[in-house]
C-alpha cells in the first residue's frame, strides 16, 4: 500500500485572487469556468485511517458535479492541536474556510461565531432518527443547533488489546469476553472491572509489554483519564461550575491512578495522540485506549500484530462503565461567504449512504451520531481478525455510557481544563512521585484560574 | 594544553632545545586537536546522519524495529520519489522558493539603500538609526507574533504567503544592513569623493563603485536573508494554516506528521530535501558568509 | 576597483558644479540629506510599522479581556503571576537561556581553539563539517531529534540497551526533557560561537603569542593574559546576542515537547503560543510574551552600551 499520504486537493483559491501578484507568481491557480454556482471551502479533520481522506474527497467530487458548486477542500490534522489552532486563528481573523470540522468542547467555545443550522439537523433527524446525547449536549444551544453532528472522525477511544498477550500474561480471553456477535453481556465481561484492569496492567508491566496509556496533555490521554474518573464518579468541576477536586470521589480516583501510573511506560508523561498508536503497532505495548486507527495502520505496516488486535468495552468502576467519546461536528462560520452551499454540502455528506460508505472505507472508525445509522452492519465483519471492531461502537450489551472528559462541567470552564490537559498533568505529577495532597493542591490553583 | 605546566615558571632553556620541543609540542597539539575535533564532528553529525538513514528506509522497515536502527538495511529511494512527485510537497517547495526569493530581493534592496545612505550620505539622526537598527533584534518575533497576528488579520493576509514576504524582512533587514554598513565603511572615502568631484551622482557611485567592491558583503547578506526566509518557522506556523499555503518547514512539521502513519521515512526524506538548498549554498559560499558574519564583530 | 575608475573617467566629461557661496552649499547639503533620508525610508517604515507599532500594540492587547471587549488593566499579568504553571515558565526560560548559552560559549570556545591549531585548507573542511548543525533549518533538525528521542523507536535507547545500559525516557520526565531541549539548542548554536571565536582568534596578532612564548608563558597563561582579553568584546557580544535569541526561542520546544511534560519545558514563546493562538486568548498570550521584555531590556542596555562604544571607536 503506497497511498500518497500527502495528496491534497487545491481547487480554487479565492484568497489568492485578491492578490493579483500572488496569482501570477503561483502558477497552479486553477479557476473553474462558467456554470459553477459559487464556491465553498471546507476543512476536514485529517483522517487517521489512511483511506478516509480519499473516500470523502470522492463524495465531495460527486457533490461538485451534482450542484455545479466548487468545493475547496483542506485536510488539517489534529496532531499538534493543529485543528484547534486553525479554528481559533480563523475565529480571530474572521476569515478562512466556510465550513470547519470542530470537536468537543472547542465547539461550545465557538458557539457565538457559528451559524445556526437548526434546519439542517432537523431534516437529518427526520431522516435518520434523533442525534445522540453527546451531540445534543454539545451542539445545541438556546437557539437550536449551531453545528451539525458528523460521523467524520467521531470516535470512541475504548480498550484495544493484543489478544495473545492478554491470554498469555493475564489469562484474559478478550474475544470470549466481547465476542463479535449480538449476545447478552458475558460473565467475563461483567467481571471486567477497574480492579482487574489494574491487576492486568501490573502483569503486563512485569511481562515487559506495558499498557500504552499516555498521560501527556493531548486529547487521547485526557479522554482516557476522563472516562476512568467518570467511572469513579469523580468530577474536577461540577455541573454548577464549582471546583470539586477536594471530593472523596476525586481522591478515590487519584488513589487508583497512583497505583496505575507506576505500571505505565517511563515516558508516558510525554505521550501525545500518536505515541500510543506507535507503541501498539511496534509491539511494545499490549493495550491502549484508541479508535481502530492503530489497528488500521498496523494492517499495512505490521500485519501480524494487526491480526492479534481486538477492540472492546472499558472496565467498570464503582459508578459504571464510561466509553471515552470524541465527537466531531461540521459548523459554518457566521462570516462564511457561501452559507447556503455550505449547508447543502454538509447535508449531502451526512446522507446515510455517504456516511455508511465512509465508515466502511475507514474500517469502522467513524461512528454516526444519528440513531438509525448506528444500526448499520458496517462493524460486523471487518477484520482481520474478523469482528475486531464489532464492539468498538457502544452496544447495549456493554452497559456503557459514551462520555466526554469533564462532562458535565460548564463548557466555558471545561474547554480550558480540557485544552490545558490539567487532569493528565495531575497524573503525570503523581508518576513523578508527588503525593495526592500535593497534586490536589496544585490542581486546585490551576482550576481556580479557569473560573 | 598538556605539558604546559612543565614549561611554566622554569628557567628559559637554551634556544635550540626550545625550538625542538616547541615543534614536538606543536605536533602533539595538532594531533590531539584532530582527535578532539573528530569526536565533535561525530557528535554534531549524528542527527543529519540519522536523517539520511531514516529517509532511505521503508515504512515497513521502520515499524519492524529489527536490528540496528542507525543503519538502513534495504535502502530505497521510494520516499524521495514519492515526495518529488507529490503535488502538496511540490507546493511547499514552490511556496518556500517564492517567499525566499521575494524576501531576499526586498531585504537586500532595503539594506543596500539604507546602508549606503547611513555610511556615506548622512542626515540628522543617521547615527541613531544605525544603532537602532541593531536594537530591533531585542524585540524578537516570539514577542511580536501575537500583535502581528491581529495586524495581519486586519490586512486580510492571514493564511496567505504574502504575510511572510511582509514579515520576514523584519528579521533579515537589520543584520543585512549592519553587514552592508560594515563593508561600505571599509571602502576608502577618497574613492567616492573623487567620483563626486568628477560629477558622478550618488546612484552612479552606488552602482559602479560600492556594489562591485562590496560584493562579498552582498553575498554574505544575501545568504543571511535566504537562511531567515527558508528556515522561518514561527510566522508560517502561526499565520498560515491551510496546506496549499504552507512553506517547507511547516508543511513538513505539520502536514507530514500524522500520528498513526509511519511516515517517518518520508518525513526525514522531506527534511533532507528541504535542508539541501541551504547546505548547497553553504558548501560553495561558506567563506563569504563566515566573513560577513564575523566582519562586524572582529572590528570591535 | 576597475569599474570604479572607468566610471570616474567617464563621469569627468560632465563639468562638476564649482562650489560657490554658502547658500548653495547649504541647499545642496539639505538636498543630500533629504535624499539620504529617502534611501532610509523603507528601513524606517519597516521598523516603525512592523517592530515598534506591534510592540506598543502588544502592550495595549495585554490589557484587554479574553473576548477583547473590556479593558482589564494589569489583570492578565496578575493572573499569570498567580499560576504555578507560569512560575515554571519563568524558571524554565531562564534556565534554558542561561544554561544553553553557557554551554554554547564553552563548546564554541573549545572548538575555535582546536580549529585554530589546524592551519591550511583542512581547516575549511573541518569548519564546514562542524557548521552543519547551524545550516539545517532548526525546525527540521529538531524533528530529527524528536525521532531520535521517540519512546518506541528511539535510536539512542537502542544504542543504550545495546551497550547494556538502562533506557532513558528522554522526553518523559521534566528534567530529562529540560536537558534534552537544552542539548538540542546547544547542538544547534555551538557552531555559531565557533565561527565567531575563530574569527576573533585569527585577529589576535601572532607576535603577541611569539613574544609570550619567548618569555616562557604557559599555554594557560597565554589563554588568560592574551587570548581572553583580546577576545573580550567578541565574547561579550556573541553571548549577549545569543542570550536574546535563546531566551526567545520557539522552534525547539514547540516541536520536541510542546511544553510538556507537565508544562515543565514551556518557554515564554511557546507558552504565549499555546495560550494566545492555540487557546484563542490573544490578550493573555500577549501578556505572556511581554514578560520577556524586562530581561530583553536589560540585555538591550548592555548591547547598546557596547554598540555605542564601538561606534566611538570606529569614529576615532
Amino acid at each position: 500500500m503506497t497511498r500518497n499520504i500527502l495528496s491534497k486537493t487545491a481547487a480554487t483559491r479565492r484568497k489568492v485572487l485578491k492578490f493579483g501578484a500572488a496569482a501570477s507568481a503561483l502558477p497552479w491557480v486553477h479557476i473553474r469556468t462558467a456554470g459553477a454556482a459559487g464556491t465553498v471551502s471546507i476543512f476536514f479533520w485529517d483522517h487517521w485511517v489512511p483511506a478516509g481522506n480519499d473516500a470523502i474527497r470522492k463524495q465531495v467530487k460527486a457533490f461538485e458535479d451534482k450542484n455545479k458548486t466548487e468545493v475547496k477542500v483542506d485536510f488539517i490534522t489534529s496532531q499538534g492541536q493543529q485543528t484547534t489552532l486553525t479554528i481559533n486563528a480563523e475565529a480571530q481573523a474572521k476569515s478562512g474556510h466556510d465550513v470547519i470540522t470542530i470537536a468537543n468542547w472547542t465547539l461550545r467555545d465557538q458557539e457565538d461565531n457559528l451559524e445556526n443550522v437548526d434546519d439542517v439537523v432537523k431534516r437529518l433527524e427526520a431522516q435518520s432518527g434523533p442525534a445522540n446525547e453527546v451531540a445534543n449536549y454539545l451542539g445545541k444551544g438556546k437557539k437550536g443547533w449551531f453545528a451539525v453532528p458528523s460521523s467524520w472522525g467521531t470516535q470512541n477511544k475504548g480498550p484495544v488489546a493484543r489478544i495473545s498477550l492478554f491470554k498469555e500474561h493475564a489469562g484474559l480471553d478478550v474475544q470470549k469476553m466481547y465476542p463479535a456477535a449480538n449476545v447478552p453481556q458475558t460473565p467475563e465481561a461483567k467481571a471486567w472491572t477497574m480492579d482487574v484492569f489494574l491487576a492486568t496492567a501490573e502483569k503486563m508491566h512485569k511481562a515487559g509489554k506495558p499498557f500504552g496509556l499516555g498521560i501527556g496533555t493531548t486529547a487521547d490521554n485526557t479522554d482516557m483519564a476522563g472516562s476512568i474518573f467518570a467511572s469513579f464518579g469523580a468530577q474536577l468541576i461540577d455541573v454548577d461550575g464549582k471546583i470539586q477536586i477536594q471530593s472523596a470521589a476525586v481522591r478515590q480516583a487519584l488513589e487508583y491512578f497512583q497505583k496505575l501510573v507506576k505500571f505505565l511506560p517511563a515516558d508516558a508523561q510525554s505521550w501525545d495522540d500518536s505515541s500510543n498508536n506507535r507503541a501498539l503497532i511496534s509491539g511494545a505495548a499490549s493495550f491502549i485506549y484508541n479508535p481502530p486507527s492503530a489497528w488500521a495502520v498496523a494492517l499495512r505496516d505490521a500485519p501480524a500484530i494487526a491480526e492479534d488486535i481486538w477492540h472492546f468495552a472499558p472496565p467498570a468502576g464503582p459508578k459504571g462503565r464510561f466509553t471515552p467519546h470524541s465527537m466531531n461536528f461540521w459548523g459554518i462560520w457566521k462570516f462564511a461567504k457561501n452559507k447556503s452551499a455550505a449547508k447543502e454540502l454538509i447535508e449531502f455528506l451526512m446522507q446515510p449512504d455517504n456516511v455508511a460508505e465512509r465508515s466502511t472505507a475507514v474500517l469502522g472508525y467513524d461512528l454516526p451520531p444519528f440513531a438509525k445509522m448506528s444500526e448499520s452492519h458496517v462493524w460486523d465483519k471487518i477484520g482481520p481478525p474478523v469482528g475486531t471492531v464489532y464492539n468498538y461502537p457502544v452496544r447495549p450489551q456493554h452497559h456503557s455510557v459514551a462520555h466526554l472528559a469533564h462532562m458535565p462541567a460548564p463548557p466555558e470552564i471545561a474547554v480550558q481544563v480540557y485544552n490545558r490537559g490539567t487532569l493528565t498533568t495531575m497524573l503525570a505529577k503523581m508518576k513523578a512521585g508527588e503525593s495526592i495532597d500535593q497534586v490536589i493542591k496544585w490542581g486546585n490553583i490551576e482550576l481556580e484560574g479557569f473560573i | 594544553m598538556s605539558g604546559a605546566t612543565a614549561a611554566a615558571g622554569g628557567p628559559v632553556p637554551r634556544k635550540k632545545s626550545k625550538v625542538g620541543s616547541l615543534e614536538r609540542q606543536q605536533r602533539i597539539s595538532i594531533r590531539s586537536s584532530y582527535a578532539a575535533l573528530s569526536i565533535f564532528v561525530v557528535i554534531f553529525l549524528v542527527p543529519p546522519f540519522y536523517m539520511v538513514m531514516t529517509a532511505l528506509k521503508s515504512s515497513a522497515e521502520i515499524s519492524a524495529q529489527q536490528g540496528n536502527p542507525w543503519i538502513v538495511q534495504s535502502p530505497t529511494m521510494e520516499n524521495f520519489i514519492q515526495l518529488a512527485t507529490d503535488a502538496s510537497f511540490q507546493r511547499y517547495f514552490i511556496n518556500s522558493v517564492w517567499v525566499t526569493a521575494m524576501v531576499v530581493i526586498i531585504s537586500m534592496a532595503i539594506a543596500i539603500l539604507a546602508a549606503f545612505s547611513l555610511s556615506r550620505m548622512g542626515f540628522k539622526g543617521a547615527q541613531v538609526l544605525s544603532t537602532g537598527v541593531f536594537l530591533t533584534y531585542l524585540v524578537p518575533p516570539s514577542l511580536l507574533f501575537i500583535p502581528l497576528f491581529q495586524i495581519v488579520g486586519t490586512l486580510g493576509l492571514i493564511n496567505n504567503t504574502w504575510v511572510l514576504v511582509l514579515l520576514f524582512p523584519t528579521l533579515a533587514v537589520p543584520f543585512c544592513t549592519w553587514i552592508m554598513i560594515g563593508y561600505f565603511n571599509s571602502i576608502p572615502k577618497e574613492l567616492d569623493e573623487a567620483a563626486l568631484i568628477d560629477g558622478a551622482t550618488y546612484p552612479q557611485i552606488l552602482v559602479k563603485i560600492f556594489i562591485p567592491v562590496a560584493l562579498p558583503g552582498i553575498i554574505a547578506a544575501t545568504i543571511f536573508a535566504f537562511t531567515v526566509a527558508w528556515g522561518g518557522f514561527l510566522y508560517p506556523l502561526a499565520y498560515l494554516y491551510s496546506a496549499d499555503q504552507a512553506t517547507l518547514t511547516v508543511g513538513i512539521v505539520r502536514e507530514l506528521i500524522k500520528g498513526d502513519v509511519f511516515a517517518w521515512g518520508m518525513i526525514m526524506a522531506a527534511c533532507v530535501m528541504a535542508a539541501a538548498p541551504p547546505i548547497i549554498v553553504y558548501t560553495f559560499l561558506m567563506d563569504y558568509y563566515v566573513a560577513g558574519l564575523t566582519a562586524g564583530a572582529t572590528k570591535g | 576597483m576597475a569599474d570604479g575608475s572607468t566610471m570616474v573617467v567617464g563621469a569627468s566629461a560632465t563639468t562638476p558644479p564649482a562650489p560657490r557661496q554658502g547658500g548653495t552649499m547649504k541647499r545642496l547639503a539639505r538636498r543630500r540629506s533629504m535624499a539620504a533620508l529617502a534611501l532610509c525610508a523603507p528601513l524606517i517604515a519597516l521598523i516603525i510599522c512592523l517592530k515598534i507599532y506591534p510592540t506598543f500594540y502588544a502592550i495595549f492587547l495585554s490589557m484587554l479581556d479574553r473576548k477583547m471587549n473590556h479593558f482589564v488593566g494589569l489583570d492578565n499579568f496578575a493572573y499569570l503571576l498567580g499560576r504555578p504553571s507560569f512560575h515554571l515558565v519563568i524558571f524554565q526560560s531562564c534556565l534554558f537561556a542561561v544554561t544553553a548559552v553557557v554551554m554554547k560559549a564553552i563548546i564554541g570556545f573549545i572548538l575555535a581553539h582546536l580549529m585554530h591549531n589546524i592551519r591550511g585548507s583542512s581547516q575549511r573542511i573541518w569548519r564546514g563539517l562542524l557548521l552543519v548543525p547551524w545550516v539545517i533549518p532548526l525546525s527540521l533538525s529538531t524533528l530529527t531529534w524528536w525521532w531520535l528521542f521517540d519512546p518506541s523507536y528511539s535510536a539512542f535507547n537502542w544504542t543504550l540497551s545495546w551497550l547494556g545500559l538502562p533506557e532513558v525516557p528522554f522526553l518523559g520526565t521534566v528534567w530529562n526533557a529540560r536537558i534534552s531541549v537544552i542539548m538540542v539548542n546547544t547542538w544547534f548554536g555551538a557552531p555559531f560561537f565557533m565561527i565567531m571565536y575563530l574569527a576573533a582568534l585569527k585577529s589576535v596578532p601572532e607576535q603577541l603569542y611569539e613574544a609570550a612564548a619567548i618569555d616562557g608563558a604557559s599555554a594557560w597563561q597565554r589563554l588568560i593574559f592574551i587570548t581572553l582579553p583580546m577576545m573580550r568584546n567578541i565574547i561579550l557580544i556573541t553571548v549577549l546576542y545569543s542570550l536574546i535569541v535563546t531566551f526567545a526561542d520557539f522552534d525547539i520546544v514547540r516541536i520536541l515537547t510542546n511544553g510538556g511534560p507537565q508544562d515543565g519545558t514551556h518557554l515564554f514563546a511557546t507558552y504565549a503560543f499555546a495560550v494566545g493562538i492555540q487557546s484563542g486568548n490573544i490578550p493573555r498570550g500577549a501578556s505572556v510574551s511581554l514578560f520577556m521584555f524586562p530581561v530583553l531590556a536589560t540585555l538591550a542596555f548592555f548591547v547598546l552600551r557596547d554598540v555605542l562604544n564601538r561606534n566611538k571607536e570606529v569614529a576615532t
